[in-house]
């Protein structure tokens, strides 16, 4: 019954939230309508320009710099533009910037002054009516629809931060209720025992039960739980004892602390940014390379500059100190092992050793780097440019093991020298 | 043995298993002489074998001032049929300042064709794609938060050549700083062959725009023109790869 209620209050408290949202939305909705149609009516009003065509070329040519409302990007947010200056001057502007700035004009030498002298490219190109169009998007833009975006968000989370309460509400009200049971039958318990004690009239093996006692000491000693605890001992202390012998000179699960807390996740994964970016070196030599604080100024000369972990490659580069990063992968210096070798021509991917890499906070050693994991490997692994049989390359390769029978699809990286000791050892 | 005893052993044990590895800590290594390089090693771990001859006790040296990378003194390119390309020397040696030079002046050595500019794409992704995005509008996941990326597809950014693409890449422009540290300079012109496909100035077999497929031939460049690569007045020359720019 109790579930019952409880299923009906929640239906009606989500059918009042969404009834709520609605509610909220619906004007925004409302204004959006009266925005497009006022653009509309605007586009219609004016046959010089057309505001579809001046949004097609200002997302295509100012956005990377330039907002349509009034918050500054590398240049100047363009809300009310065309109060500010007038139309003949920005054409002069976006046609050829520098030429306006050369020749003199306060008003270009001021803004070319305040965005830290960065030269706006010249569009020769844009027409008259280009740019008239762009200027029309522009004052037709409504910055209402990014207001609408952001309801959106909010009612979203709203929803899903109150199914949350609800889920707690309901786990906080049933650990309560089991308190509640379990007081009570506490105070059941002692009331009976009471009661039973007054009793004259109980047999022996009764008052046994009443008037028990629990013995800790007795529990200890008695043999049962001594052999337990033995064995359980015994099996915990070999478990642990083979398990450290077994991992003698493997370091997989090894994740030290960086100098700069450095996140895979963030750059290789949410970002995209390739890992040969920073690995300058993993196509085409030896070591794939721990990037230089050149390669970090890249992006960190305008991205998160005020982070302090960002800060610390600043100090790097200005104290001309290198960063220390620990090696995490230690490979025996009594083993060779190349990249190039096996992201070019064994054309594995990074994850195939270094595990899921993009989703790791903090670079940990996945494989053992084993040679029994290396040759592991090297066994099952099919040649691909052999495999492949229009690489030329790889022809004669095919000629003679097709002697031995096998084909060219089957070709192992042991059958060509992957299982020689020397080719890692020398 | 009493019991109180074997309790605290019990939970000693417990204890001390239930901790795990470490993070921090590689374990105990077996024959740690064989693993551990004597000779000094690049990238290996400064507290194994700490170099007491250089600064910071790095095992690896700075260049000396000025110094010219192997990779950019004489480059050469062989294709598929054999055919050699000789990239040269010079024209890698702009200065920072020289684009308009270098617009007019630097050829792209390579052939403009299906192979080149399938590595192209490649290089594109691994070097530009972050910032540029896939399509060269200036939307990589990087860019957005960068800002002031340039669209490679439309606008003036469209119309440029190779030599100019060549230099930004090279010495960076605007906002965008030089990759010449990580891009050699074969792979730079890699680089431009596919960016002209993103320009829309040829396809992706190196067909140019508006040109018939038979006239393929006469639309590869060939090498660049000795008498052009001289230094032009007053812009003085530095080598972008050598350490002194390197670590701008």
């Amino acid at each position: 019954m109790f579930s019952h209620y409880m299923k009906r209050l929640i239906k009606v408290k989500s059918l009042l939230a969404f009834t709520l949202v609605f509610l909220w939305a619906a004007p925004a909705m409302m204004a959006q309508e009266d925005s497009t149609a006022q653009a509309q009516a605007q586009s219609g009003g004016d046959s010089d320009v057309s505001v579809d065509h001046g949004k097609e070329l200002f997302n295509a040519n100012c956005l990377t710099c330039h907002n349509p409302t009034d918050v500054p990007k590398t240049g100047p947010g363009l809300k009310g533009v065309t109060d500010r200056r007038s139309e003949s001057w920005i054409i002069a502007w976006i046609q050829n910037s520098q030429k306006l700035i050369q020749s003199g004009d306060k008003q270009a030498v001021a803004l070319y002054e305040e965005y830290n002298k960065l030269a706006m490219p010249a569009y020769e190109d844009f027409t008259e009516y280009d740019i008239k169009s762009i200027l029309a998007y522009i004052d037709a833009y409504e910055p209402v629809v990014v207001d609408d975006k952001g309801g959106d968000e909010t009612t979203v989370d709203g929803t899903a931060t109150a199914g949350g309460e609800y889920l707690n509400l309901l786990l906080g009200g049933m650990i309560v209720l089991l308190l509640l049971v379990l007081v009570v039958l506490i105070i059941i318990t002692q009331l009976l025992t009471r009661f039973l004690k007054q009793d004259e009239n109980l047999d022996e093996a009764d008052k046994e039960v009443v008037n028990q006692r629990f013995d800790l000491g007795a529990v200890f000693q008695s043999k049962a739980f001594l052999t337990v605890v033995g064995v359980f001992f015994f099996l915990v202390v070999s478990k642990a004892g083979i398990d450290k012998v077994m991992n003698i000179g493997i370091q997989a699960g090894y994740a030290p602390t960086q100098p700069i807390a450095f996140s895979h996740k963030l750059h290789a994964g949410a970002n995209e940014v390739d890992c040969g970016y920073c690995h300058t070196g993993v196509y085409k030599g030896k070591s794939a390379n721990i990037p230089s604080a050149n390669i970090c100024m890249n992006c960190h000369n305008q991205i998160k500059r005020s982070s302090p972990e960002i800060q610390k490659i600043y100090a790097a580069i200005e104290n001309d100190q290198p960063i220390e990063w620990v090696r995490v992968h230690n490979l025996p210096d009594l083993v060779y092992f190349n990249h190039a070798q096996h992201t070019v021509a064994g054309q594995l991917e990074c994850q195939n050793c270094h595990g899921q890499i993009e989703e790791m906070e903090v670079v940990q050693q996945r494989a053992p780097l084993t040679m029994g994991w290396c040759i592991d490997c090297h066994r099952e692994t099919v040649v691909q440019g052999a495999a492949d049989e229009s690489n030329e390359y790889y022809d004669r390769l095919r000629a003679a093991h097709a002697k031995d029978g096998l084909k060219a699809a089957d070709i192992k990286v042991k059958d060509i020298g992957g299982l020689e000791c020397s080719k890692c050892h020398y | 043995m009493n019991y109180k005893h074997i309790t605290w052993i019990v939970l000693l044990t417990v204890g001390l298993a239930s901790c795990g590895q470490d993070p921090n800590d590689t374990g105990v290594e077996y024959a740690p002489n064989m693993y551990h390089s004597i000779p000094y090693e690049p990238l290996s771990q400064k507290a194994d074998n700490p170099n007491k001859i250089n600064d910071n006790g790095l095992n690896m040296r700075k260049p000396v001032k000025g110094t010219i990378a192997r990779r950019n003194y004489k480059t050469t390119y062989v294709d598929n049929e054999g055919k050699e390309y000789d990239l040269g020397l010079m024209i890698y040696n702009t200065h920072r300042d020289s684009i308009e030079w270098a617009q007019k002046n630097l050829k792209n050595p390579l052939p403009a064709n299906e192979e080149i500019i399938a590595e192209g794409k490649v290089l594109y992704e691994r070097y530009c794609q972050a910032c540029h995005g896939a399509k060269g509008d200036g939307n990589g996941k990087v860019g957005i938060k960068y800002t002031g990326v340039a669209n490679l597809a439309a606008g003036q950014v469209a119309k440029y050549n190779g030599g100019h693409i060549f230099h930004v890449i090279t010495h960076g422009k605007g906002r965008m700083w030089p990759h010449a540290s990580q891009v050699s300079p074969v792979d730079r012109w890699k680089i431009v062959e596919y960016v002209h496909v993103l320009q829309g100035q040829q396809d992706e077999s190196g067909v140019k725009a508006g040109e018939e497929a038979e006239k393929e031939e006469e639309a590869e460049v060939g090498e660049p023109d000795e008498q052009n690569l001289t230094i032009p007045e007053g812009v003085d020359m530095v080598n972008p790869d050598s350490t002194e720019t390197m670590m701008n």
